[in-house]
């Protein structure tokens, strides 16, 4: 619960800040009462800011259950009349589309903006989806920032759009405005108001098919306003470039090409240009969704060729090709339809110089020289690792061995979290990765088809939380033979620790219950539960081994806390960390160890007799202390871990 | 200007290019930094790009347009050569970190030698022991400290070595604030004596 200070500082300074921060300055400049979220990489930093400063502020802020919920919540406060906002990786926008659809026909009667964060590139997602798809698909606006000080004056005046419209209004941005940092000049904050009151008129709120018919023209009429409101956005704008610098000359500036670009991607197209000399009519489009139509006609004057560049799909170009079309405009438009440029991966000054090049005979782009390209062939790649200390490693030990002595094989479905890292060598714990919470269902799906090795699933409590609980209890209901292992360390933690249900507090700091999984999983019809600790790796296997055969759902919970948690839990207690020790005459230098745990912490001496080094990020688990078989490691503490004794028991 | 920090989680990779980018705040630049940080805090690698100037404008800079390298660590210094300047200065901290894949033989971790010879072939590249030189300062976690001592001491940076220092002294806490001035001190006089 640190406060970012920077967030607070006065109107008129200039402060380096993360796109996130910008993002999360530009929500406390509007004024907004409500704030939710779900974590997810890129944006998760969003609300993780505004947490810890909303009781300061007065107003609220959360990372909800999953991301359905959090949009919901928004959009129950600005159907109240307070300023919502609701952030979220694309992902999330899969969920939100339910509500989000008919939320835009109900209209809003505050300003309700979602920040949908895309990931270009695939930084850390497993799909590169184009949320601007759901804007059009909704008929909700969409706004796109270059920069950090766009990125919060944007937010900012999103809510003022989403009033002016009474309908959601998108903020689109990719990874790299969320991760990078920028100078930001700051506004004047407005304090919330969330004094919500809701005015009762069930032919707007009731959206049941004949009075949610009635409202659809009603949403046309938006949208088609929305194009027109965009025509004077100030973030729109045409730039001369004569022979790669910016001028304001309109005469003798003469030139048939044009670039589009949206987003982060137009300082590329500037940089480009100044390098390669080129001169083109640029326009930096800000309102990808509805595209002002006036100004397009303008811009499309004289020239006889456009190039379309953007993050993701061809989302402006679908659309500036279908508004030439229209108006009949004669021009040739390149972008990624005709793979001028990239249709995946991420765009880079590169890139969008290659894609000009293609278009113009002129060189952007450095050859790699000789030297460069050995070079190229040095580089291995550095796989990660789980945590050294992390308790999932213990986990999918454990299941890993009680598969091996069952020898029946065995299917493991993963789920979001840390812990598909256990994919890597040499864990490889699981055989599937789809999106959060399909590991039960998908267990249940390969059960019915006939799969005759043990089935399992793997699942964090927070993601277990987020979308597990439906597809276990839809497992209960229609008695699949699968084994639900949960990982609970009781806190979100490849975001970075967010609390969620289980975790006893809130993200403004707030006590609240600590949800118990057993009592849920108890709950859902299950009886047959059990609670270990993880690194309790025996006991683990044998009650796996145990009841891998049982019949129906069955649910193992692997409690451990985080390795980072603990780690900075003992910085400020103080307590030192007694690391493995090697017992140097003892070490074969099997690698047994290695092979099996793939533990960061381990080193290997060099020269003759080599043997095991334990790295100074060791946390002291003790797991490789059971899982060597020269009994060559040794953790000289007064408690050790008991192997067989259950300390904690479900029912 | 274009400068590329790397290393692997926990070298303070982020941390370091926001000492820099404050301290070119306060000497009037714009800035931009993109990082990339994969899994950081579980070795893997880590990287950015600060860009200062009439170079801040697009957060992703083209290949081969890197002034300076800082590189805390040999192998992600050749990473980042393609992305460097024919000549550009680095200044690399020779401690490598190996990973677990190369311990488990899924990898190479090149020779340190080849790495060093790879680098000076086009680049003007100076040796320090950051590493060595910050726990004889107090601590390991101050080499992040060293390397831009060594860097105040290049004297290729727009930014005077006071603003930069006190930028290094802003963001550490106070008790470490002897230590780390200590840390910035080894790594002025390691540059001095390389350059000698």
């Amino acid at each position: 619960m640190k406060v970012n200070k920077n967030l607070l500082r006065n109107a008129g300074e200039r402060v380096l800040l993360t796109g996130n921060e910008a993002i999360a300055r530009g929500i406390i400049e509007a004024g907004a009462g409500i704030t939710t979220a779900f974590p997810g990489t890129p944006s998760t930093q969003i609300l993780d800011n505004l947490g810890p400063i909303a009781q300061q502020l007065g107003f609220h802020a959360e990372h909800s259950v999953n991301e359905a919920v959090a949009f919901e919540v928004a959009a129950g406060s600005a159907l109240a009349g307070v300023r919502s906002v609701m952030v979220t990786k694309m992902l999330g926008v899969n969920l939100i589309a339910d509500p989000l659809l008919v939320i835009a026909i109900t209209g809003v009667n505050a300003g309700l903006v979602v920040v949908t964060a895309d990931d270009p590139g695939q930084h850390s997602s497993q799909n590169a989806e184009d949320t601007r798809y759901f804007g059009m698909l909704g008929k909700i606006p969409v706004l796109e920032p270059m920069d950090g000080q766009e990125a919060k004056d944007m937010t900012k005046y999103a809510f003022e759009l989403s009033e002016e419209l009474q309908l959601p209004v998108f903020v689109r941005i990719t990874s790299r405005i969320c991760h990078s940092y920028f100078d930001v000049t700051f506004g004047e904050i407005t304090p919330p108001k969330r004094e919500g009151h809701f005015e009762k008129d069930p032919k707007r709120y009731v959206m049941i098919s004949t009075l949610s018919r009635a409202r659809q023209p009603i949403l046309t009429e938006k949208i088609n306003r929305a194009a027109v409101i965009n025509e004077t956005n100030p973030w729109n704008k045409t730039i001369l470039i004569d022979k790669g610098e910016i001028t304001t000359k309109t005469n003798p500036f003469k030139t048939e090409f044009g670039i589009i670009a949206s987003g982060l991607t137009y300082p590329y197209v500037e940089e480009v240009l100044e390098k390669t000399k080129i001169s083109a009519k640029v326009l930096k489009l800000a309102t990808t969704y509805p595209l002002p139509k006036q100004l397009l006609n303008d811009y499309f004057k004289g020239l006889e060729k456009v190039l379309i560049i953007e993050e993701c799909e061809p989302v402006t170009e679908m659309q500036i090709r279908a508004f030439a079309q229209r108006e009949g405009i004669e021009v040739i438009i390149h972008g990624k339809e005709d793979q001028i440029m990239p249709r995946t991966g991420e765009l880079n000054p590169d890139l969008v110089g290659g894609g000009i090049e293609k278009l113009f005979k002129v060189k952007f782009s450095e050859e790699l020289t000789k030297p460069y390209l050995e070079v190229e062939e040095m580089l291995t790649k550095r796989v990660p690792a789980l945590c050294a200390g992390c308790p999932h490693r213990a986990t999918y030990y454990s299941i890993k061995e009680a598969l091996r002595k069952n020898k029946k094989g065995g299917v493991i479905l993963g789920d979001r979290g840390c812990y598909n890292q256990g994919v890597h060598e040499p864990i490889v714990g699981i055989d599937t990765c789809i999106c959060m919470g399909a590991s039960i269902a998908m267990a249940s799906g390969m059960y019915k088809s006939g799969v005759k090795e043990p089935i399992l699933a793997v699942i964090g409590d927070g993601t277990f939380l987020h979308s597990g609980i439906p597809s276990l209890l839809n497992a209960v209901q229609h008695r699949s033979k699968i084994t639900v292992v949960i990982f609970d360390n009781s806190i979100t933690g490849m975001t970075g620790h967010q609390p969620n249900a289980c975790t006893g507090r809130n993200l403004m700091g707030e006590p609240t219950p600590e949800v118990d999984l057993v009592n849920i999983v108890n709950g859902l019809g299950i009886e047959n539960i059990n609670v270990v600790e993880s690194f309790q790796t025996e006991l683990l296997q044998d009650t796996l081994t145990r009841h891998l055969d049982d019949d129906g759902p069955k649910v193992i919970i692997s409690r451990g806390e985080c390795a980072i948690l603990a780690g900075r839990e003992r910085r400020i207690t103080k307590e030192k960390v007694i690391r493995a020790r090697v017992a140097v005459e003892n070490c074969t230098g099997c690698k047994i160890c290695m092979k099996k745990l793939g533990c960061p912490a381990f080193g290997w001496s060099s020269g003759e007799n080599e043997h095991l080094v334990i790295l100074p990020n060791c946390n002291g688990c003790g797991l490789c202390v059971q899982v060597c078989p020269q009994l060559a490691i040794s953790i000289p503490r007064e408690i050790q871990i008991p192997l067989k004794t259950q300390v904690v028991a479900g029912k | 200007m274009n400068i590329i920090i790397c290393g692997v989680g926990g070298n303070g990779v982020i941390l370091t290019t926001r000492i820099l980018a404050e301290a070119a705040m306060k000497e009037g630049f714009n800035v931009r930094i993109v990082y990339s940080h994969g899994l950081a805090i579980r070795g893997g690698t880590v990287v950015s790009y600060l860009r200062i100037g009439s170079d801040a404008k697009g957060v992703i800079m083209p290949q081969r347009s890197g002034d300076i390298l800082l590189a805390f660590e040999p192998l992600e210094a050749l990473r980042q050569m393609k992305l460097l300047k024919d000549n550009a200065k680095v200044l690399l901290n020779n401690e490598p970190y190996i990973g677990v894949d190369a311990h488990l033989g899924l990898s190479d971790y090149p020779e340190i030698d080849e790495i060093i010879s790879k680098l000076s072939k086009t680049q003007e590249l100076v040796e320090i022991e950051a590493s060595k030189l910050a726990i004889k300062a107090g601590s390991q976690v101050m080499t992040n400290v060293v390397m831009l001592g060594s860097l105040a001491s290049s004297k290729e940076l727009p930014i005077k070595r006071d603003t930069l220092l006190n930028a290094v002294l802003d963001m550490v806490p106070p008790q470490t604030i002897e230590s780390n001035k200590r840390a910035f001190e080894y790594g002025e006089q390691a540059f001095q004596e390389r350059a000698a």
